[in-house]
């Protein structure tokens, strides 16, 4: 038996989710081609989403709003943006079809630039998602989905997950962008081994090209991906926050300016640590 | 899941009707039937011949504020009347069928003592079943006992006994013995809460809630529920007593069950069935049956609606699409709890 019996009870007539995270990542390296290295700059990531999640007739909607920002601590002679950041607004539903099926569909409609010194309405982007759930039993269900971002090199990138319970303590999510085998350790605690995935376009702004030696930079679009692969806990504690403690190595990075044929490739990794507050309200 | 067979009580003039008008009559009670559905139930649009032709249909009720509850509803056509079909979930056991989970039921007499829960020590040593008998040697927080309860817990000697060891055999079998007698002589009102940790539970509080939260039904059951000793005192209706030894999320869990049923006007009848203590996993349980006398293609049959309700702790936690994970996985719960039943009892 928990507090929950006084907690959960009709004190905020809201339901949502939230996550406030950060991540350090070490001096690592990229380079395009031999000569064009950039080395051992360290990255700190900071992301915050509020979402609301009321219930209606057609499912749960899924209103809220997110901040992300990749800052890089580079060298001043790299072709690289210091900074990466979004502000974005979530519209989602979450749908059940059946008892077997759940969907979901959301958008996240927002600037995605490197910066807020000069705002320019093609910084806007609207990436989407669609995807589903198919509940074979209360142990196994599959994921299948699809992400849209019509600014990304491959607009539209397919996905498959499981999410299986092994045993009564061990779970496998291997649903992206964070894939993990979990054990509960006790109630309150559960830890991991996975990866974080994540890739994103942002705009850059339009004397990024002429200030860093190629013109052909200005306004142009950056596709940033980089994989953390780590081991971590979950800490639940209280109904509402769980705190996350994360550790490992970011294997692979990617700065790819694809229509201006610029890609910096990853080509040293580096150890990583975060910590995230989360929780359902 | 065993609704006490309650006796029918025919008048004597349907023994006189007319064939042509006892046809009439079965149109009428099919359009009643359907009417009265759509009156309390969420399934608003329901074509008899085709849900007679199909599997039982399944819906999540209606949105609950408070985020302990969830309930589902269901509704399905099954052959024979509703009398026979009453005595059907009287006769079924649910530990037939392994996926359901369900190790052990064991009806109960009213008044019931230590011995008659027995059983407990031929328990299947499954996973399910180590954690129940680690959470009670370790009174855990998890445990949904009294802190009276509590103290009565005496470890004993280890390793006496079979999958549950003797001394937590022991302790159970009082514990159970007890809230039964209790149960008996004053309804879930008499309960003992849960308060071993953490904050007071009332299961009949829990109850009362999910029906007052879920008016239309609570409207069309009041009757039944005002004579029996679901959320209140003992009623008058006399139940079918019995305890179980099933698994929730992966937790062995002990639960008492009371089942009680009544007939209405033409055939009609109601049923509730409510497990008012569980060890864990949920705090109650309660499903109400509605049942209808229907003739689809010339055969007697029945309309069956039955609501499932549920208040847990773990539920709390749920928000967004876990939740409707979670309504899903009990909708398939019930689908193939129904369907199990109904391949049972003939009825597909």
């Amino acid at each position: 038996m928990s507090a929950f019996a006084d907690e959960s009870s009709n004190w905020w007539p809201l339901t949502g989710e939230f996550t406030a995270e950060a991540t350090y990542v070490g001096e690592g390296d990229v380079e395009r081609g031999p000569r064009k290295a950039v080395r051992n700059f360290d990255e700190i990531d900071s992301d915050i989403h509020l979402v609301l999640t009321p219930r209606t007739k057609f499912g749960v909607l899924r209103l809220g709003t997110e901040w992300e920002r990749f800052s890089f601590g580079l060298p001043q002679n790299a072709a690289l943006p210091n900074t990466l950041q979004s502000f974005s607004a979530i519209f989602g539903l979450d749908m059940q079809f059946s008892d077997s099926i759940l969907v979901r569909v959301e958008t996240q409609p927002g600037l995605y630039n490197s910066g807020l010194g000069h705002l320019f309405w093609d910084d806007f982007n609207m990436p989407f998602v669609i995807g589903g759930t198919y509940i074979y039993s209360p142990d196994l269900q599959l994921v299948l989905g699809v992400s849209v971002d019509v600014e990304r090199k491959y607009p539209v990138v397919p996905a498959a997950g499981v999410r299986w319970k092994i045993g009564p303590k061990w779970l496998l999510d291997a649903v992206l962008p964070k894939p993990r085998l979990q054990y509960e350790l006790t109630r309150d605690v559960t830890v991991y081994a996975g990866a974080t995935v994540r890739a994103a376009t942002f705009r850059v702004d339009d004397e990024f090209g002429v200030s860093h030696g190629i013109p052909r930079l200005n306004h142009a679009v950056l596709t940033y991906s980089e994989i953390r692969t780590g081991a971590g806990f979950d800490w639940k504690i209280s109904p509402m926050i769980t705190l996350t403690g994360e550790v490992g190595y970011q294997p692979y990075r990617e700065f790819d300016f694809y229509r201006a044929e610029v890609r910096y490739h990853h080509d040293g990794g580096a150890p990583y640590g975060t910590v995230a507050l989360h929780g359902a309200f | 899941m065993k609704p006490k067979m309650v006796s029918l009580h025919f008048r004597a003039l349907k023994n006189v009707l007319f064939v042509p008008l006892l046809s009439l009559a079965a149109t009428m009670a099919r359009g009643d039937a359907v009417s009265e559905l759509a009156s309390f139930s969420v399934f608003d649009k329901v074509d008899l011949a085709q849900l007679a032709k199909s599997d039982v249909k399944t819906a999540h009720g209606p949105p609950m504020r408070n985020s302990r509850f969830l309930a589902v509803q269901s509704c399905y056509v099954a052959p024979g009347s509703p009398a026979q079909q009453i005595e059907a979930l009287r006769r079924w056991n649910p530990t037939r069928h392994s996926e359901l989970k369900v190790f052990q039921h064991t009806d109960l007499p009213s008044n019931p003592t230590p011995a008659n829960f027995e059983k407990l020590k031929s328990a299947p040593g499954n996973a399910s079943v180590r954690s129940l008998v680690a959470a009670t040697q370790k009174l855990s927080p998890q445990l949904q006992i009294s802190k009276d309860e509590a103290k009565k817990f005496s470890a004993g000697a280890a390793g006496a006994g079979g999958a549950i060891p003797a001394p937590v055999a022991a302790f159970w079998a009082e514990v159970l013995a007890a809230r039964t007698r209790a149960f008996s002589s004053g309804g879930m009102a008499a309960e003992p809460p849960y308060d071993h940790s953490g904050p007071s539970v009332r299961a009949s509080e829990e109850v009362n809630g999910l029906l007052r939260e879920q008016e239309k039904i609570r409207r069309q059951f009041s009757a039944l529920l005002g004579a029996t000793g679901i959320g209140r005192g003992a009623g008058s209706l006399r139940p079918e007593l019995y305890w179980e030894l099933l698994d929730a999320d992966d937790q062995g869990v002990v639960t008492l069950g009371a089942s009680y049923n009544r007939g209405g006007s033409e055939g009609t009848y109601q049923a509730a069935d409510v497990l008012y203590y569980a060890s864990g996993g949920y705090y109650v349980a309660l499903t109400l049956y509605q049942l209808w006398p229907v003739t689809v293609e010339g055969k007697p049959s029945t309309l069956v609606w039955r609501g499932d309700m549920i208040s847990s702790a773990s539920l709390g936690s749920l928000r967004g699409v876990e939740r409707l994970g979670s309504e899903s996985v009990m909708m398939k719960n019930i689908t193939k709890a129904v369907t199990l039943f109904r391949r049972d009892s003939g009825g597909r």
